[in-house]
């Protein structure tokens, strides 16, 4: 059975203004949520998974790898960008930590477009904010968009 | 593992020793595949069709899937088994000659930098250049001795193309008991 995927909506340079929302998204970290962060990242580092090991080292409990982090704030990029975008560059911090049964949402603006040596630039601020504690990841993306001309 | 040891821990002649020190490129183990990708989509919930949906690829500007970008270092490695063993402790270090030399054998990643300039298309062969950019003490919560360490990693496809250039800013500390039984063996604090 094939796979198919409805086509990313195309968003143009134009299009886009300063103060926009990228469309964002929200769920909750249970434990297939957990299963899925060791599965999509391979990253078996205990503190990332086994909640005894983690308070060992004076944690209260698990917290999210950098692979699951970071595959969160790319995909809002790359889901603006579409299909003939590019994400040209993603930072973030990690200054606090997304634990089990935290609602997580990740979001973002366009902070400024520019026409740049790289193409039409648009800066994004974007985060994975948790109920818990609020902002927990604070990131900012480039993304380069196509033209209509 | 780390290297770890306090007694005549030298950071001054650490950092002269590792900053800007390269290690030995890496050759990715298996080319850049669908599954995986699958699996990290999975992750986050995306369904993007550039990267999972391989008609859509086929139509697409790339003449196939693509691969995440923060996904380089993934397929330009040799992945987690049977590389190491799992289990509690630190993953081995992928390249010794980049294995700073710490005093607590406990890890976190705090920031990453990511640059991304080719797609990674599926098929593609990745591998990797790490360095050593910095190395310092600096305090935090759970230990006033945490060791920070960032490391630049160029990403190559298999015509010496650079894909994707990542530098991430990571730590070590000591666990509790050990904090609380020598705080400050560096004498960091004192000075």
């Amino acid at each position: 059975m094939a796979v198919k995927l409805d086509p990313l909506p195309q968003i143009y340079f134009e299009d886009v203004s300063v103060g926009d929302e990228l469309p964002g998204f929200s769920y909750t970290l249970d434990w297939t949520e957990m299963v899925k962060q060791v599965s999509g990242s391979q990253d078996f580092y205990a503190v990332h998974h086994d909640p005894p090991f983690a308070q060992s080292g004076g944690h209260r409990t698990i917290f999210y790898n950098t692979g699951w982090t970071r595959a969160q704030l790319y995909r809002l990029l790359a889901d603006f960008a579409g299909a003939e975008g590019w994400v040209r560059r993603l930072h973030f911090e990690m200054r606090r930590m997304n634990m089990p049964d935290d609602t997580i949402t990740v979001s973002g603006a366009v902070v400024a477009k520019d026409q740049t040596d790289e193409g039409n630039a648009v800066e994004i601020e974007l985060s994975i904010a948790n109920d818990r504690e609020g902002v927990a990841t604070p990131a900012q993306g480039t993304v380069l968009l196509p033209s209509r001309e | 593992m780390p290297r770890v040891a306090t007694a005549g821990y030298d950071i001054d002649a650490i950092r002269e020793q590792y900053i800007g020190r390269k290690g030995a490129r890496k050759d990715g183990l298996y080319p850049v595949e669908h599954d995986p990708i699958r699996r990290h989509e999975h992750m986050c919930y995306g369904r993007n069709p550039l990267f999972i949906d391989p008609e859509y690829g086929r139509n697409s500007q790339y003449g196939d899937n693509i691969a995440p970008g923060v996904m380089a270092d993934y397929f330009a490695g040799d992945g987690t088994w049977p590389s190491w063993n799992g289990g509690p402790e630190i993953p081995a270090p992928e390249n010794e000659d980049l294995d700073v030399p710490v005093i607590g054998d406990r890890a976190i990643n705090l920031s990453t930098t990511w640059e991304f300039l080719k797609p990674i298309r599926i098929g593609d062969r990745l591998w990797l250049q790490p360095s050593i950019a910095d190395v310092y003490v600096k305090p935090i919560r759970l230990d006033p001795n945490a060791i920070w360490i960032i490391d630049e990693t160029h990403f190559y496809n298999q015509d010496d193309e650079l894909v994707a250039i990542s530098r991430n800013t990571s730590l070590r500390h000591r666990a509790p008991e050990e904090v609380e039984a020598d705080p400050d063996p560096l004498g960091l604090q004192a000075a």
